[in-house]
């Protein structure tokens, strides 16, 4: 039987902002590649491409990409949807939603509209913005929903989270015939902080994207052996989930034993100002670089260029970054708080708060080349395992469970 | 009927404290985690030492033909003097009974037959020594750390002054053939430097002329160590008459079952009867005439059969540990080589200091365990590394460790040689 996924999204390359967008489009391709058929239901800011249907060609398959009018973007909160809706006219208002709730509601309206005439099997939607475009599809097509969590509002606020978005999204989850979870940290999430019984809930690590897994056997050249000074690389949003002033913290830790050791702080955010401002108060202004928000290519030239990275995240259900510094054969330290941990054996896990250990292993990590070597051939090694083709087949057999039930 | 030939390996490490790159040059020796080996040691007394000891002591007041050999490390006796004596008097109370053999191995549980033939020698001939004073016998087996086996080494513990020697009964070294036998080593010389070496640092006497080697029949000692508990394994539940059905079954001259200690209580715990299980075996065996003997009667008894011994030809190394049997567990990854071989290297300066205190650190540095806990192999064999380690991963096992050789090296910089007495150079024998 050919299968049909209705999926709603927030993002999709080369318009993204974080790891959903890579993720979800590693899903559909890979759905693809499992003989999946998928309909892609995303928000569209720009006027011109307004309920304009593409049709995104992936290889030899193709999905169909429908997009609805909508100034919502990923990681959007009620102050950032303010401010960005602020700068457009008035008139345009009434089309987008002029707050948030609103905006949701017009997207959520809009997406069932557009989605009317295909016939799908299942109904996939992916974090809480498309969880009431979700519930309305799913009953609208009598077909079973699917809520794929990448992360959670508890994640994004370091547990202070907006009362309305997590009602949302709880409402979400229970409206879910399935969840799938990104970890096993975002299934405990959900057991203990959304009260979602366990058994609904399967876990799909994300994959590593094709183009990651080729990158292992590049970067093979001795860290050591080159002439310029250490680096250690952050790299994610500057927001408060990240760890950005963890990571200054251990830099300063780091600084005072090793001063050779450059930091680089790769990403934009709320945070960047205060955090420029942290660094300068902290002495380290000779020996932090903050990039600002950077390009896909230049991000694969620091992961290489790095001696070691670090993911200092507070709550963090995945942690695509941390899978693509070791498939670039970057040593990572990666915090327990975090769902790639569980993919990642070979890496130093830290507890976030613990910045006094995360210096000590960044050091040891520059200290000692075969430890470096191991962390370099081993982690990029096992990624290679870890595929969006296999990940999709898992998502596809639950696909089918959900309709033969 | 093949005669029963029992042995327990009792060991504890020292586990390392978490140890910090901004304490190296100033950690003075203080390397363990006190706290860590104190309660692990006490916890494994409580539910294994203590309770096994006092099921084998009522075995063999009852059953005077009851045979059974330890072997204890030299680690696990200092830890004893920190941490037990009650559990090191236990030990005493069954070797009083004359009924136990206790076997040589390295005194700190090392690698050192990897990595050097004067240290190996001198850490053995520091067990045995240890062993007279506390259990008032001299061993004339040798086993080695988690039965590292090869031609060499069995021909070294030969020229030591040893009986016999333990192995793994390994398939791809006996093929078909039963590991129920006693086996020879091929005969072939070492070099006249290590000959030397020997002579100079052995603990007996003189050498003997042949040595038996001991194979653990791995099956039948897995039943028991591994399996017991196993509700999905066919054997499931294992009873004593069913078990000696299987001993009987095996054939040969003697089955002899190698495992650790901590199997009765700590591996498998109380609640899966482990111990009515031990506590039932030597009326069984005695029932159907089956003898319990100990290694070194297990020899003699062999001599004296006159049978013709076959060649257990070992080119490579084999081990008790995880399916490999080779050295991987120890041995098998970057990190793991270079920890040794980073080590090893400080011997010289090490000896050097003449400081018993920093040798003994050093040595202490060199047990098994340390490396066993870097171990990254991740199929099945993994979860036996997990269990066992008390580190978060082998990444954190290396990063403890390296500290500490780190804080060692600064050591034995900033300290001036202890002397200007010419000190041996024992690194170096061959010179």
């Amino acid at each position: 039987m050919s299968l049909h996924s209705l999926m709603f999204g927030w993002e999709y390359p080369p318009l993204h902002l974080g790891g959903l967008g890579v993720a979800c489009q590693g899903l559909v391709q890979g759905l693809l590649r499992n003989g999946v058929k998928v309909t892609l239901v995303l928000p569209h800011g720009n006027k011109s491409a307004e309920r304009e249907v593409t049709v995104l060609s992936t290889d030899d398959f193709s999905a169909s990409t429908m997009t609805v009018p909508s100034m919502l973007q990923p990681y959007d909160t009620h102050a950032s949807y303010d401010i960005r809706v602020s700068n457009i006219c008035r008139e345009e208002c009434d089309i987008y939603g002029g707050d948030i709730a609103g905006a949701i509601e017009n997207y959520t309206a809009a997406s069932v509209q557009v989605s009317k005439n295909i016939t799908p099997n299942v109904v996939h939607c992916h974090d809480w913005m498309t969880y009431g475009a979700g519930a309305r599809a799913s009953q609208y097509h009598r077909v079973p929903l699917v809520a794929h969590i990448h992360a959670t509002e508890l994640d994004r606020t370091n547990f202070k989270p907006n009362e309305w978005i997590y009602g949302f999204e709880k409402r979400g989850f229970q409206a879910a015939d399935r969840i799938i979870a990104v970890s096993k940290y975002t299934k405990n999430m959900l057991t203990e902080h959304y009260g979602i019984p366990a058994d609904k809930i399967s876990v799909v690590h994300n994959g590593a994207s094709e183009h990651l897994t080729s990158f292992g056997k590049k970067n093979t050249i001795s860290l050591h052996g080159r002439k310029h000074a250490p680096m250690v690389l952050f790299l994610g949003r500057l927001v408060l989930q990240k760890g950005p002033k963890q990571f200054l913290d251990m830099a300063r830790i780091i600084h005072q034993k090793n001063p050779d050791v450059q930091f680089c702080v790769a990403g934009d955010g709320d945070m960047l100002s205060e955090m420029i401002t942290y660094a300068i108060q902290q002495g380290l202004s000779e020996c932090v670089l903050f990039t600002g928000k950077v390009e896909s290519r230049e991000v694969s030239e620091l992961y290489r260029r790095a001696s070691c990275f670090v993911m200092p995240s507070l709550s963090e259900p995945f942690g695509l970054v941390a899978l693509e510094a070791a498939a670039h054969g970057t040593p990572v330290v990666i915090s327990k708080q975090s769902g790639v941990r569980e993919v990642l054996d070979h890496a130093f896990t830290v507890d976030f708060w613990d910045t006094e250990k995360m210096a000590d292993c960044v050091m040891t990590i520059l200290r000692e080349k075969p430890l470096a070597m191991q962390l370099r051939s081993e982690s990029s090694r096992a990624i290679t395992h870890l595929t969006w083709q296999h990940q999709a087949e898992v998502v596809r057999s639950i696909y089918q469970q959900l309709i033969t039930t | 009927m093949p005669s029963i030939c029992l042995y327990f390996q009792v060991h504890q490490p020292y586990r390392l404290r978490d140890l910090r790159i901004g304490d190296v040059g100033t950690m003075d020796l203080q390397y363990f985690d006190c706290e860590k080996n104190r309660s692990v040691f006490r916890k494994v007394a409580e539910k294994c030492y203590l309770p096994a000891n006092a099921v084998l002591l009522e075995l063999l007041n009852a059953h005077p033909e009851f045979r059974i050999a330890f072997s204890i490390s030299g680690v696990f006796i200092d830890q004893c003097k920190e941490y037990g004596e009650d559990v090191l008097e236990s030990f005493r109370k069954l070797a009083q009974t004359g009924q136990v053999e206790f076997l040589a191995e390295t005194y700190y549980h090392s690698l050192s037959s990897l990595t050097s033939l004067s240290e190996f020698l001198e850490q053995v001939s520091l067990h045995v020594r240890t062993i007279e004073e506390y259990f008032g016998q001299t061993p004339k087996i040798f086993r080695n750390t988690e039965l590292i086996f090869r031609n060499e080494l069995a021909h070294v513990a030969r020229l030591m002054g040893f009986e016999g020697i333990l192995a793994e009964g390994a398939d791809r070294i006996l093929g078909d053939r039963s590991p129920n036998m006693l086996f020879t080593p091929p005969k072939f010389r070492l070099s006249a430097a290590q000959e030397r070496t020997i002579r100079k640092f052995r603990p007996f006497a003189k050498a003997t002329k042949n040595i038996r080697i001991l194979l653990k029949n791995y099956r039948l000692s897995d039943d028991v160590a591994f399996r017991f508990s196993d509700r999905s394994w066919i054997g499931f539940p294992l009873t004593a008459p069913r078990f000696t059905d299987w001993l009987v079954g095996s054939g040969g001259f003697t089955s002899n079952l190698f495992m650790d200690y901590e199997t009765f209580g700590e591996h498998q715990w109380a609640d899966t009867g482990i111990f009515d299980f031990l506590r039932a075996l030597p009326k069984i065996w005695e029932e159907r005439g089956i003898a319990t003997r100990t290694p070194s009667e297990t020899i003699n008894a062999w001599n004296k059969s006159k049978q013709p011994t076959e060649c257990f030809d070992a080119h490579e190394f084999v081990s008790w540990a995880d399916h490999e049997r080779d050295l991987s567990a120890w041995q098998g990854n970057t990190i793991q080589v270079a920890a040794l071989q980073a080590l090893h290297a400080l011997e010289k300066p090490v000896k050097a200091t003449e400081d018993p205190k920093l040798i003994d650190a050093w040595r202490r540095l060199q047990t098994s365990d340390h490396f066993y806990y870097m171990c990254t192999k991740y199929w099945s064999d993994g979860d036996v590394h997990k269990y066992f380690s008390p580190y978060e991963s082998p990444y954190e096992a290396y990063r403890r460790f390296s500290h500490a050789l780190c804080d060692l090296r600064q050591m034995l910089k900033s300290r001036p040689p202890h002397s200007r007495r010419p000190t041996p150079d024992l690194t170096t024998p061959e010179s």
